[in-house]
């Protein structure tokens, strides 16, 4: 009964964030990669700081704990274990997706990690010869559909996303995940800190560099956040469109450029 | 003739036909209207050769990161137009900057860019890399795809380069690293720091920037 009533609300939630999010998107086209959508910027910065101050005060120093005290092998596992976790997600939308192939791999993957793998501990899969896993995800489906990404959203603790793409987190956690359906709110919570530390230890060299090597961080971050976005809905396929391509029309070069008299 | 002879001679003319129906077809290939997709050969080799120089220079062993750092500083110049890409980000601010503006700004760009080629030279752990294909984008430009093989298990990362030829000889102008551009990242930063700043907010902002990367 208890179980049913959550399953009720968790539905309930994601229904409701996806007609907020359709209902604000519409049918807006396709951002493209340059002109930024950020109407919330005030607030999402204040967002983005509250972030980096709970990185600095607790997920730092627990990574950094956890990066020297656990061995690397464990380490792998809890990757390796949490990925495996997410694959009935990433095989659900990469058959929304029509990735026959990708699809494939991910339940391949899935069946012999989650048996000889000790349930997703070992990579086993690797040592068959399985390709590595693509990851996928409900924001990229509606993306691969045509919906456009909206405003961009920092979500507190999740970080950088688009109304698209929270809609996307909204649906795979409480939707398509089938561990909502058996697990409970401890469970959860652990899966989610887990995966918060797991996150940081692998990409934290990769944000610290972004943050060292940035003028304004907020921007870098949202900059990055939403090409690499497009591009994963695109598939790395195709260019990056004409907006893009316009940036190097001959007009900047240094004869044109330094010429006095040229008008705008 | 025995039948077997015979029918070894039918085949082996059958064999020198569909050779040259292959040879035909393949002649005439090139007259197919696949331009839209056609590699650009000079461009590959240009980054096969940049490639396979930062591999020689990155897997010396008798060699410190000092010295290993001199060297791809010394490369990074000579095969990319920095002062372009500086023009590039900054786009339609550049017009309005002074000279004095001008000026300064290059150099930090390109001071900066060092400092992060050089924050970047740790991250080395045995990658390799390989040319995937090229296409010609404008009249002067062309996009090189390349992937950069991982450690197994990981997908590799997929990274283009945009090289402009000019007077026969290349330069690398953008590099785009899973769809995120170097120079679209760089105009977004920049661009947001003149819109709210002016350009003497930039300039203040990569000299600071620069003393901190000290």
């Amino acid at each position: 009964m208890a179980r049913s009533a959550s399953m009720a609300a968790n539905w309930r939630a994601a229904l409701a964030s996806m007609a907020v999010a359709l209902l604000l998107l519409g049918a807006a086209p396709r951002v493209a990669a340059q002109a930024i959508d950020d109407p919330l910027e005030p607030l999402n910065r204040a967002v983005f700081q509250f972030n980096l101050i709970v990185d600095n005060t607790i997920l730092k120093p627990v990574t950094q704990l956890y990066g020297f005290a656990v061995p690397d092998p464990a380490k792998r596992g809890v990757t390796n274990f949490l990925q495996n976790l997410r694959a009935p997600i990433v095989f659900a939308n990469q058959v929304l997706q029509g990735e026959r192939e990708q699809a494939g791999i991910t339940l391949g993957r899935f069946m012999v990690n989650t048996t000889f793998g000790l349930f997703g501990l070992v990579d086993f899969a690797n040592y068959f010869g399985i390709p590595p896993r693509e990851e996928a995800d409900f924001g990229q489906t509606l993306g691969v559909y045509g919906i456009g990404a909206g405003p961009y959203l920092v979500l507190p603790l999740l970080g950088p996303s688009t109304v698209r793409d929270a809609t996307g987190i909204a649906v795979d956690s409480f939707i398509i995940d089938p561990t909502i359906y058996f697990t409970d709110t401890s469970w959860r919570l652990a899966r989610f800190g887990l995966t918060a530390v797991d996150t940081r230890y692998r990409y934290g060299p990769l944000i610290d560099d972004l943050q060292a090597n940035s003028l304004d961080f907020y921007v870098a971050a949202r900059s990055a956040f939403l090409q690499n976005r497009e591009a994963q809905i695109r598939k790395n396929g195709g260019g990056l469109g004409d907006e893009y391509e316009s940036i190097f029309d001959d007009s900047f070069d240094e004869e044109a450029s330094d010429d006095p008299f040229e008008v705008e | 003739m025995t039948r077997s002879k015979w029918n070894e001679a039918s085949e082996s003319l059958w064999r020198r036909r569909t050779l040259l129906a292959t040879a035909l077809l393949g002649a005439a290939m090139p007259l197919l209207p696949v331009a839209a997709t056609a590699s650009v050969p000079d461009a590959e080799a240009f980054i096969r050769q940049i490639g396979d120089e930062v591999m020689v220079i990155l897997t010396d062993e008798s060699k410190t990161d000092p010295q290993k750092l001199a060297e791809l500083k010394t490369m990074l110049d000579s095969y990319t137009d920095i002062d372009l890409i500086s023009r590039l980000v900054l786009g339609r601010y550049w017009k309005t900057a002074s000279d004095v503006e001008r000026d300064d700004y290059v150099a930090l760009f390109h001071e900066l860019l060092m400092k992060t080629l050089a924050a970047r030279l740790g991250d080395y752990n045995g990658q390799t890399f390989e040319i995937v294909g090229s296409q010609q984008v404008s009249k002067v430009d062309s996009t090189v795809a390349t992937k950069i093989i991982r450690v197994a298990g990981k997908p590799p990362l997929n990274v283009d380069w945009r090289v402009r030829e000019k007077d026969g000889s290349f330069a690398i102008i953008d590099v785009v690293a899973e769809g995120v551009s170097l120079v679209v990242s760089q105009r977004n930063e920049v661009g947001s720091i003149v819109e709210r700043e002016g350009m003497p907010g930039l300039i203040a902002a990569m000299r600071e920037r620069r003393d901190a990367l000290l």
